[in-house]
């Protein structure tokens, strides 16, 4: 029988309604309404599969809604695979209805690196001259004219993924990546252009088949062996799902070597204890669990394994709860957004206002449009490095 | 008129804060319970007192009935609507309005989740001591409304015993404070009467809480068993020792087995049965104690004796007791908890009856529950999509309910009666008993208008819930 979503059924009568993902779903804690949570989502579904109610208007907003965080997965004692199901989900709904046009156009800018950054260059322009925000959770405050020279080789151990956006706004992040792996006597080599996006955002918006034609774009370009390792970590969580979005064997494969650059360095203690450190400690920061770092690819402990030895950690005390950055969320439903991002900024607030890391872009730009100093936890890392020229200070 | 119903509530709550639609009526149709749902009227979210009279005004001037809901956790069906109900969804609701820490107490609105109370208090050396299972989502609301309990009950009492005032929005609209944060202030004790009245009596729209000093010293321990008859009498001798731990749990063979396949906390795979005792109080005290039970658990055959040695191992031991229920679903999709408490002189006679039952009707059953106090959760474990399953399932449950009545038990220990166990409670009840209990339910409320048709019997049932051959998918219970 076709079901209007396809879902599995069985994984669909795995969650018994108990309800104890609600408060670790972050749209249910702003708006403490069932439509809004995972259990509700859940029942919709149900409900579009039975045939008991139709994909009308309040149908899509409550599935449009979800940020796709997966703190709920991670939350439930049964066992609901819920990324599985609100993915396909999304695919049901992706081809009911076209996306919105900023999506669309954001999407297309992605599949087209060249485009990406001569628009960013202009946008850089723009913005010097006033007219483009320094306020956005979408673009940096301050979108960089130029990218810093790259110190990875041609040959290496490891790939470096640069993505799309990340590479264009943010080579910073990369630079202090391929510092850090340097350091730990690692050779670097990037994966370049002819990789380009993950496909991360396609496949948050359910379109699934320009998700499945970025991710065999990327696994054609890093043949070979060689770990992937990734700084991003919603580009890595997309990764490591290639098995699952392609289902073929070949795909696991690839998704086996994926690891976040974090993950990888507490995966190698040996290398980590490699990298020569400044002795003196920097003032204490805030660790921020990106959701696809936390719940997706469930190795955020790493972050603090690797910059325990720099700075005194703080941890928040709202359990890993989504920022509300989400892709391409706050994008599409700012207002809500906004109200997840305020819970954050209260976390933060109660746990002293410190410099946060976040390892992920998104976070970095949705909190840092609303005030917050964010950082990646590999650019502190790389900046306690000792000088090679300054041995010893 | 529907649509005038619906007017006044948006011009009273706003238009954002009603709602009336398919996915809302959908979802607010439910609770966690087995029950394939209601049908309510329009879905309302006050933010305040008033906005909570002016929902009960609007019912009482269309002559509907209203019922509230908090976080919709519970087990028996207390806030599934029948008859088009106004639905008072006091989740928006949920501010921690002051805290007294000389006196002990605070006041906080009743979409406040349990959990989250407890986390505010953190470092102030006080806590809200009822910790039901559900506490990371359920509201203080709905614990006043179903008098909830939790392992930790047995030292401190069920939710009652925490609750020293609500302000209460009564059927008639009418608001009125019951019971006061600084003692008993004589008279009838309303407070009482209103805590476990299950939204028959009006809503809780600000509640005083009591907030119980943090134990300054506590210790973990996990008994280990070859039968469950030895652990059943272990509870027993502790107590009658005079001994009361802040808790002792059980947990039977089959729910060790999967809580160790899913979770992987280290309690012993042979064994029948293991009972987690915890106590708590000065370090002194702590001490002798755990030495005490220590020597009549052995007296009584227990097989090992482990003492959480740290704090991670504390919160290893417990981690698998709370996450049971949910270990337990991934055996099979459905589940149908029952939560009578009998004597706990009884234990080993109906738990072996319990088991007795299960097998007669082909049914898993696994027993994880409060031993201390004798609040039993037997869990019949099933696939709803068998064929005929659920006429087994219902009948094997009536009759568990049938044996924990005939050991001297009662219905419900802290899940409520709801719409589930009222066709249970002439077994339990005299005819004068209901009668009386019926007599107060109509003084607050004449014409039934808070949540009909929950908790006493008789009277029209909610359409088909009452009889149902079939749940809906992957039902909690």
């Amino acid at each position: 029988m076709n079901l209007p979503l396809g879902l599995d059924p069985d994984e669909l009568a795995v969650c018994v309604s108990c309800g104890l993902c609600l408060p670790h779903c972050p749209t249910y804690r702003v708006s403490l309404d069932e439509r809004y949570s995972p259990r509700g989502r859940i029942n919709l579904m149900r409900a579009v599969e039975e045939g008991t109610l139709t994909m009308d208007q309040e149908w899509f907003d409550s599935l449009d809604t979800c940020i796709q965080c997966l703190g709920c997965e991670t939350a439930c004692p049964s066992g609901v695979k819920y990324g599985s199901l609100i993915s396909g989900t999304k695919t049901a709904m992706a081809q009911q209805r076209t996306p919105g046009h900023k999506l669309r156009a954001g999407l297309w800018v992605l599949k087209h690196p060249r485009l990406l950054v001569w628009g960013s260059r202009a946008m850089a322009v723009v913005q010097r001259l006033g007219l483009l925000s320094r306020n956005s959770s979408l673009w940096p405050k301050k979108i960089p004219l130029r990218r810093p020279k790259s110190t990875a080789t041609a040959t290496g151990e490891v790939v470096l993924f640069t993505g799309c956006v990340m590479d264009t706004w943010m080579p910073e992040v990369h630079r202090a990546a391929e510092k850090v792996l340097q350091a730990s006597g690692t050779a670097v080599m990037l994966s370049g252009t002819a990789t380009g996006c993950c496909g991360a955002l396609h496949e948050h918006a359910g379109l699934t088949d320009q998700a499945q034609q970025r991710a065999q774009r990327v696994m054609d370009s890093l043949p070979g062996e060689h770990p992937i390792l990734v700084d991003a970590a919603g580009c890595g969580a997309a990764l490591k799902n290639y098995g699952h979005l392609l289902g073929t064997e070949q795909a696991q494969e690839f998704a086996e070597r994926v690891f976040d650059v974090q993950e990888w360095l507490a995966k190698h203690p040996e290398r980590l204890a490699k990298i020569p450190l400044k002795e003196t400690q920097r003032p204490p920061v805030i660790v921020q669990d990106p959701c696809h770092l936390r719940h997706a690819q469930q190795c955020h402990e790493a972050v603090r394994v690797v910059l325990a030895p720099v700075a005194e950690l703080v941890e928040l005390d709202d359990e890993g709860l989504c920022c509300g950055a989400g892709g391409s969320f706050s994008l599409v439903h700012p207002e809500l957004a906004q109200g997840v991002r305020e819970r954050k900024m209260e976390a933060i607030a109660r746990a002293g206002n410190h410099e946060v890391v976040s390892a992920n872009p998104g976070c970095a730009l949705h909190l840092g449009a609303a005030g917050a100093k964010v950082r990646h936890p590999l650019e502190l890392l790389a900046e306690a490095i000792v000088d090679p020229q300054e041995p010893g200070t | 008129m529907p649509d005038q119903l619906l007017a006044e509530l948006r011009e009273a709550l706003g238009p954002k804060s009603v709602s009336f639609g398919g996915a809302a009526q959908l979802l607010y149709s439910r609770d966690s319970s087995v029950f394939p749902g209601g049908q309510p009227g329009p879905v309302c979210f006050p933010e305040t007192t008033e906005q909570v009279v002016a929902c009960v005004q609007a019912a009482v001037n269309h002559n509907r009935s209203f019922v509230p809901r908090g976080a919709g956790t519970g087990l028996a069906g207390g806030a599934i609507p029948c008859d088009d109900p106004v639905m008072i969804v006091t989740t928006r609701m949920n501010k921690i309005l002051e805290v007294d820490k000389q006196k002990q107490f605070a006041w906080v609105e009743p979409g406040v989740i349990n959990l989250d109370l407890s986390r505010y208090l953190l470092g102030t050396g006080l806590h809200f001591a009822p910790d039901p299972s559900s506490q990371q989502s359920c509201t203080i609301g709905g614990n006043v409304a179903n008098n909830s309990g939790g392992p930790h009950c047995l030292a401190y009492g069920v939710t009652s015993a925490h609750i020293l005032a609500v302000e209460v929005v009564l059927p008639d609209a009418s608001v009125a404070v019951f019971g006061d944060p600084e003692g008993p202030a004589g008279g009838y004790d309303l407070r009482g009467a209103f805590v476990g009245g299950e939204g028959t009596l009006g809503v809780a729209t600000r509640v005083a809480v009591r907030l119980t000093p943090d134990p300054p010293a506590v210790r973990t321990m996990l008994l280990d068993y070859q039968d469950v008859g030895t652990a059943a009498d272990t509870v027993s001798a502790i107590i009658g020792a005079g001994i009361v731990p802040a808790a002792i749990e059980m947990m039977d063979q089959k729910v060790i087995e999967v809580v160790e396949k899913f979770i992987k906390v280290g309690y012993p795979q042979d064994a029948a049965a293991v009972l987690i005792v915890e106590v708590d109080g000065l370090i002194d005290g702590v001490e002798h104690e755990v030495e005490r039970i220590t020597e009549i658990a052995l007296a009584c055959g227990t097989r090992t004796v482990r003492v959480a040695a740290d704090e991670e191992e504390r919160a290893r031991i417990w981690k698998g007791r709370k996450n049971a229920f949910g270990a337990i679903a991934q055996v099979k999709p459905g589940y149908y908890l029952h939560d009578t408490v009998i004597p706990r002189t009884k234990l080993t006679e109906v738990i072996n009856k319990v088991y007795e039952t299960a097998e007669r009707y082909d049914l898993l059953v696994m027993n994880v529950f409060h031993a201390g106090d004798g609040n039993l959760h037997p869990l019949l474990i099933f696939d709803p999509q068998e064929e005929g399953i659920m006429d087994r399932v219902l009948a094997a449950g009536e009759e568990i309910v049938q044996t924990s009545l005939d050991a001297g038990g009662v219905l419900s220990g802290e899940h409520g009666i709801g719409l589930e166990k009222r066709r249970f409670m002439d077994r339990l009840f005299s005819e004068n008993d209901l009668d009386a209990q019926a007599k107060l339910r109509h003084t607050f409320d004449p014409d039934e208008r808070a949540n009909p048709h929950k908790v006493l019997p008789g009277g029209s049932s909610c359409a088909e819930i009452n009889h149902m051959d079939k749940p809906p998918e992957g039902t909690w219970v």
